[in-house]
Order: C-alpha cells, then sequence, then structure tokens
C-alpha cells in the first residue's frame, strides 16, 4: 500500500466514524424534538439525554479531525475545497456551532424552553444536509477554474437532482442509523415503551434510507458516468451491504437482539461506505485533484502516520472506557446512577 | 489574481473569530488545571469548601468550554476556507502539530465526559481527581500544539523552496522552530494567570455582594497565590521572549518598541504618543532598558527600524497594544501580590470594598491584556503570514462572499456570548454556595 | 548558554511554577481558628 491510500483510508475511517456517531446525535435530537411536538415526550427523553450527556463533546472531534487530516495529507486540498466550500462551510459551522453550545446551555445551564428543543432537534437535520453537499462537489461540475481563481456555481448545483438526492438519503440514514441505535440503547435500559417508539422509528425509516441510496447510483450515471462505471464494478460490495440491511431490519421486525441488529447496520454502513469511497478513486475533486498529486511530502505522511498511530494508542483505550463507563454499564443506562 | 476586498475581510472575519475563541479558549486551557488545584487541596486537607469549589467551577467550566469547542472548530475551518495558499503551504509543513492537536483535543473531550459524571461513583475521591489529569493535559498541550503553529508562521523552518516547489520538508524542525520555546510558554503561563484572575473576580464579586462566608475568601486567596505565580512568570517568560524577537524578529522588537535608530545602550519607551516623523511625544524613556531586554546587557547594540525597507515593517500602532499588555500584566501582578501579604499579615484592608473592587478588575483586565498581547503578536508579524516566505495579501482566498460571511459569523459570535453570559449567570444565582454547603449536609455527607 | 537560554528557560520558568503554585495553593493556615 501506498502512503496515500494509507492516508486516504485512515481519513476514511475516521469519516465514518463521524457519520455514524453523528447520525445518532442529530437524529438523537430531532426525534427528542418530535416527540415534544407530539406529546410523547416523557417517553423518549430520558433515555436520548443519557445516551447523549457523555458524548456530545466526542462527536464533534471526529470531524475536526477528519478536516484537519485532509489538509495534512492532502494540502492542495486547503486550495480547492477551501476557495470553493467558504459559504456551505460557513454555514454548516453556524449550525453546528449553535447547535453544540445550546446543547451544553440546556443541560448543564438549565435554559429549560421548549424553543431550545426545537431549535436543537431541527437544527441537527439541516446540518448532515450542509455537509452532504461536499460529497455532491467531490463529484466535479461545480466548480469552474479560470483566470479569476476558483468559482462555485451554486445556481448549477441547487438545481442538480444529484444534489437533492444526497441531501435527501443523509437525511433518511440519520433518522434510521440514530433510530436502530436508540432502540438497542432503550432495551438495554429495560425501558419497553421507549424501546417500541424508536423501533418504529428505526422500521419506518429503513426503506426510505435504502430507496434513496438506490437512487443516488442513478443519478451518477447521467452525472459523472467515469464514476458510475466504477461503482457497477463493485456490485458484490454493495450487495453484502444490501444483505445486512436486510438482516438488520428483520432483526429489528421480529424484536430479537437489536444489539446484533445494530451491528449489521453499521456494517452495512460502512461497506456502503467504502464501496463509494473505493469508486471515488483516485480523485478527491472530479476532475481536478486527485489523492497523488495533492499529496504531501514523504517525511510529512510518515510523521503524520507515527502520530496517528501512537495517538491511536492513547484514544483506543480512553474510548473504551468511556463506552464501558456508560454505554455498557448498566446501571448507568438504566438510569441508577 | 488577488481581491483586495477578500484580503480585507479575511482578515477581519479571522481577527474578530480568534479575538471571540481566544477568551474561551483562554480559559479552557487555564481552569483545569484550578480545579485539579483545588480538588487535590480539598483532598490533601479534607477540606470539603475545596471540593465544592471543584465541583462549582467544572460547572461553569463546561459552557465555556462548548463555547471553546464549537469556536475552535471555526478557526480551524476558516483557515482552510479564508486562506486557502497559506493552509496549502502549512499543511505540507507544519500539519503535524496540527494534527496531534485534535488528539490532544480528542483525550480532553473524552475525560470531561467522564468526569463530569462520575463525581460520586468511586468511593476513593482521587481516583475521581485522577481523571483531571487527562483532561488538564489534553487542554494544556492542545495549546502548546497550536501555538506550535503559530510561533512557525513567525520563524519558518524546517523546508526548502526550489522554484516553487517544496523540497526537504522535515516536520520535526518545523514544530521546535526557535519562536516555540518563548511563544508556548507564554501562553501557557499567561492563560493560567488570567484563568486564576477570573476565578478571583468571581470570588471578589461574591464577597462584594454581601456574602461573608469563608468559601469564597478561600477561593479568593488561593485563586490570587496563583495568579501571583503566574504573573511573575508570564512576566520572566516575556523578558525571554524580547530576547528571542532580537534575535529572529528585529523589525518586530523595534516596532512594538519604537526604536527606530540602531544603536548602542538603547532606551526602553513605554507609553506615549507617535508624531508626524517618527517623533514620540509624553514617553517614559527607561534608559538601557531595551537593550536590556534584547540582549541581557545594558550596553548591548539593539537593531532599529532604520535597517528595514519600509514594506516589510508592521503597522507602529501595536507600540499601545504593548504598553496595555504590559501595564496589565504589572498592575494584576501587584494586586494579587499586595493581596497575597495582606491576607498572610491578616490585614482588614484585604476584605475591604475598595480593594475588593480592585481585586475584581484583575480578571477583565487579564483577559484585555490576553487580546491586546494576541493582537500585537498578529499585527506585528504583518505583512506577513509566513514571515520572509507569504504575505498575507498572496494567501487569501479570492471569494467574494467573504463580507456577508462576517456578517454571520458576527451574529454567531453574538448569540454565543450572550448565551453563555446568561447561562452563567444564571447558573450560579440559582444556587449560591451557603445552599449547596446546606443541601450536602443535608444529605450526611 | 544560547541554546539554554532560547529553548530552555521557559519551559524551566513555567514548569517550575506549576510546582511552586501546587507548593503555595494549600497554605492557608490563615484560616484556622
Amino acid at each position: 500500500m501506498t502512503y496515500e491510500v494509507i492516508g486516504i483510508s485512515v481519513l476514511w475511517l475516521f469519516l465514518f466514524g463521524y457519520v455514524i456517531v453523528a447520525s445518532i446525535d442529530f437524529g438523537a435530537g430531532f426525534f427528542n424534538a418530535y416527540s415534544l411536538l407530539i406529546n410523547k415526550h416523557h417517553i423518549i427523553s430520558g433515555i436520548i439525554q443519557r445516551y447523549l450527556s457523555p458524548v456530545w463533546e466526542v462527536t464533534n472531534v471526529f470531524l475536526v479531525f477528519f478536516f484537519v487530516g485532509v489538509v495534512g495529507f492532502f494540502p492542495r486540498t486547503a486550495f480547492y475545497y477551501g476557495t470553493s466550500l467558504l459559504v456551505p462551510a460557513s454555514i454548516a459551522i453556524v449550525l453546528l456551532a449553535i447547535r453544540g453550545s445550546y446543547y451544553a446551555f440546556t443541560t448543564y445551564g438549565e435554559l429549560r424552553h421548549k424553543g431550545w428543543t426545537y431549535l436543537y432537534g431541527f437544527s441537527g437535520l439541516f446540518i448532515p444536509a450542509s455537509l452532504s453537499i461536499v460529497l455532491t462537489i467531490s463529484e466535479g461540475g461545480f466548480i469552474t477554474e479560470d483566470e479569476a481563481g476558483l468559482a462555485l456555481d451554486y445556481w448549477a448545483l441547487f438545481t442538480s437532482p444529484l444534489t437533492w438526492s444526497i441531501v435527501v438519503l443523509s437525511l433518511t440514514s440519520v433518522l434510521y442509523i440514530s433510530a436502530a441505535f436508540l432502540t438497542w440503547y432503550a432495551n438495554k435500559a429495560k425501558d419497553h415503551q421507549a424501546t417500541e417508539l424508536l423501533r418504529k422509528y428505526a422500521l419506518v425509516w429503513a426503506f426510505p434510507a435504502i430507496i434513496t441510496a438506490t437512487g443516488i447510483i442513478v443519478e451518477l450515471r447521467t452525472h459523472n458516468p467515469v464514476h458510475f462505471n466504477r461503482l457497477v464494478d463493485l456490485w458484490f460490495l454493495f450487495g453484502i451491504s444490501f444483505v445486512l440491511f436486510l438482516g438488520s431490519v428483520y432483526l429489528i421486525w421480529k424484536r430479537k437482539n437489536y444489539g446484533i441488529a445494530f451491528t449489521l447496520l453499521t456494517g452495512q454502513f460502512l461497506v456502503a461506505f467504502f464501496a463509494y469511497g473505493i469508486s471515488h478513486y483516485p480523485y478527491l475533486l472530479y476532475p481536478y485533484l486527485t489523492i497523488y498529486d495533492s499529496f504531501t511530502s514523504e517525511e510529512m505522511a510518515v510523521a503524520l502516520i507515527v502520530a496517528f498511530i501512537a495517538g491511536l494508542g492513547l484514544l483506543l483505550p480512553s474510548l473504551f472506557l468511556l463506552l464501558k463507563l456508560f454505554l455498557f454499564n448498566k446501571d448507568y443506562v438504566q438510569g441508577n446512577r | 489574481m488577488g481581491n483586495e476586498e477578500a484580503v480585507f475581510f479575511s482578515r477581519l472575519l479571522t481577527e474578530l473569530t480568534l479575538s471571540f475563541h481566544i477568551i474561551y479558549a483562554t480559559i479552557g486551557v487555564g481552569i483545569p488545571l484550578m480545579i485539579f488545584i483545588a480538588q487535590w487541596v480539598g483532598i490533601k486537607k479534607q477540606d470539603e469548601h475545596y471540593i465544592l469549589l471543584a465541583r462549582r467551577w467544572t460547572r461553569g467550566f463546561v459552557i465555556t468550554v462548548a463555547v471553546g469547542v464549537v469556536t475552535g472548530t471555526a478557526i480551524g475551518l476558516q483557515l482552510s476556507l479564508l486562506w486557502p495558499n497559506f493552509m496549502q503551504l502549512a499543511g505540507n509543513v507544519i500539519a503535524l502539530p496540527l494534527f496531534m492537536e485534535t488528539f490532544a483535543f480528542f483525550f480532553e473531550a473524552i475525560f470531561l465526559g467522564i468526569y463530569l459524571y462520575t463525581w460520586d461513583r468511586f468511593k476513593d475521591q482521587r481516583k475521581h481527581m485522577l481523571l483531571l489529569i487527562p483532561v488538564a493535559i489534553g487542554a494544556s498541550f492542545s495549546a502548546v500544539f497550536i501555538t506550535m503553529v503559530n510561533a512557525f508562521m513567525n520563524t519558518p523552518q524546517g523546508f526548502d523552496l526550489e522554484n516553487g516547489v517544496l523540497v526537504n520538508v522535515k516536520p520535526l524542525v518545523a514544530m521546535f522552530n526557535p519562536a516555540m520555546p518563548t511563544k508556548v510558554a507564554h501562553v501557557l503561563s499567561t492563560a493560567y494567570m488570567t484563568s486564576a484572575f477570573i476565578l478571583a473576580s468571581v470570588g471578589a464579586f461574591r464577597l462584594l455582594k454581601g456574602s461573608n462566608h469563608v468559601y469564597h475568601k478561600k477561593a479568593l486567596f488561593l485563586t490570587m497565590k496563583i495568579g501571583l505565580i503566574f504573573s511573575i512568570a508570564s512576566a520572566v517568560i516575556g523578558d525571554f521572549s524580547g530576547k528571542y524577537l532580537a534575535e529572529y524578529q528585529p523589525e518586530k522588537l523595534a516596532a512594538y518598541e519604537w526604536h527606530f535608530e540602531t544603536e548602542e545602550g538603547a532606551p526602553l519607551i513605554l507609553f506615549g504618543v507617535l508624531k508626524d516623523n517618527h517623533e514620540v511625544k509624553y514617553a517614559l524613556e527607561i534608559p538601557y532598558a531595551l537593550s536590556i531586554l534584547a540582549h541581557g546587557d545594558p550596553y548591548a547594540e539593539v537593531i532599529g527600524l532604520d535597517q528595514f525597507s519600509e514594506d516589510v515593517i508592521p503597522p507602529l500602532y501595536i507600540h499601545y497594544l504593548f504598553d496595555l499588555m504590559v501595564t496589565i500584566g504589572m498592575v494584576v501582578a501587584m494586586v494579587s501580590l499586595v493581596y497575597v501579604v495582606g491576607t498572610w499579615l491578616r490585614r482588614r484592608f484585604v476584605n475591604a470594598n475598595w480593594f475588593l473592587w480592585i481585586v475584581f478588575t484583575t480578571g477583565p483586565l487579564a483577559m484585555l491584556a490576553i487580546e491586546a498581547g494576541w493582537w500585537l503578536t498578529e499585527v506585528g508579524r504583518q505583512p506577513w503570514v509566513l514571515r520572509g516566505m507569504m504575505r498575507t495579501a498572496d494567501a487569501a482566498t479570492t471569494s467574494n462572499h467573504v463580507d456577508s460571511m462576517l456578517l454571520l459569523f458576527t451574529g454567531l459570535y453574538l448569540v454565543l456570548g450572550v448565551g453563555s453570559v446568561i447561562v452563567l449567570t444564571r447558573m450560579f444565582r440559582k444556587n449560591p454556595v451557603e445552599q449547596e454547603l446546606a443541601d450536602r449536609h443535608g444529605e450526611g455527607r | 548558554m544560547h541554546v539554554f537560554l532560547h529553548f530552555y528557560a521557559p519551559f524551566i520558568v513555567l514548569i517550575g511554577s506549576i510546582i511552586l503554585a501546587f507548593w503555595l495553593a494549600p497554605k492557608d493556615e490563615v484560616f484556622r481558628k
């Protein structure tokens, strides 16, 4: 494996980590607000609060890690994406900032007002939508380069069906991932009412998620044929992903082994995420940037990889401790602590 | 290429973001050490007041951390969004500490989460206190790594430019550049100092508002001692910074001090107003002091601005910022010294209202000094973003939307600033110390 | 001397101050009755 491939794989893995933990977080906020709207708040808010409280800060770090890593391994992305993403990325930052800080304000600062719950819950849906625009842009066709520099064609971007299918996919998968996880979590807490409600949400969102995912592949066929053909070559990976999807839906349907169901779901998204990533290879931005022509120097790559391994040696045990204390600790999950 | 408007607004937006972020970042770096010290003293002396102090500081700290985290994310992304050319170069050479910073921050975030939710989970309080060590280390090392990047901007090294191509990149050499030691040490010690004074202000404010509880007096005495130590440390390290500047960035030092003519036995100019033709009026001139600051020798030669061409000299108004920073540093050091000695000698004036008001000002003043210091060093590096390598004007984005982003972020910082202040005041007003102490006794602790 | 002053001295002052802070922090006999 070349350093380029190691670098992008590590970053892609972290982005996947962000997609999962952030989806759970965004979805949880949404379900919390939604249940308040339909007067079922008493059923699930306890469970959601107990999960979110100790981990909210960790979620953000995955994202920071990803974009700092990208600039480290592939410095030219800073120029291309930095110039063209000024507006969408700034909007995402503002939403993330409001959401993150008002979470702390309400949880620790007793700022209890329904308005904040709604703001928190619904802003969580705009963030994946605005972040997913980056994936759309990476498919090419929206950035033009001339003497004046780089420019993003907003009109083309917002009228493209590809943009909107990716936005919808991000929303449906956020809700699906989150509902499936919280079903498991509520079940662990032996909270049957909450489990049933969240299980219903999970089943409701499962099929929209898979349908929009298929829709994107169809969109790509016309938008970026090169990428589409590479996707088709990887059909078996998407097949595995689909089988995993069926497995997790079956288990949730039968009310069995929610833990395994969520593991299968993670597998489903992992395989699909990497299949998408592999088919995108070697481009970071069609047609301007590949992982090869944007790569940093070899010395820096080695230094970053060494730092990464050392960092993981520190982080993995701490993450494990966090999970052990809060996620896998019966007393905490059941609210006895 | 080049878009003057974009450069102007990019600078303004970066300045705004940094000025806002540095408030929360400074608190975020310094407070964990204060909490650790308080909890340590509490356990060591079995004094419940100090434990409660740690507990209450932690509660406030979480709010500031939240704002620090999100504004930190903002500046992290804005660097690439507003200065794409700079980040492309920086990514090649100085990405390592940036990358390590996220690890430090990650480490801190995980253990802070654990620490917050395990106050009463351990039988042995010391185990709970140990969780703070990774929080404090993570917080301080975030500052260390980010400051390394800033130091690199002042003394870029660890690479060669051959025909516009970067070669011979040495990430560790870039990290350990000459500006690093004084900058890192100064940032950390001033963060500890400012955090201590901020907490002292809170204690003084409570005493002024009629509480006479010994809890607040202990808090005040503790934070004033720590503030005193670190304000002296900051001054000593500041002196080292002068010697560093004299050797590596003489034009920056000369602009700080309005030192126009190269000369031996140079005097230090404090305060004053700059008139036309480099004429300085109303200034306090301390003979030989600049030579001592720059070289530790009253007769040493200090390079003046006459040695540099006009287009590499930073704006001269930074001298006022220098005055502000140094004066505040001296004042808060004096106030804390008087308070500490006065308390030791059991003098009554330390609890007098007029003196408590003076004590109260140390927190806001110290934060103002932090701001002045950052403006000083950042403007002092102009016109360069990477000294001698890349001009700020060449580093900026060419986008036409920076002005509207400036408005967007101004709104964001208003919301965050107002929100955090409201939440913090409500949090402590609703639950005063006397109440909490009584509650805890009621629980039979 | 030069390397010492520019590289180690700032950190020595900083770490020394942290140790000093820990040493001085518990000294609050003033409040004992």
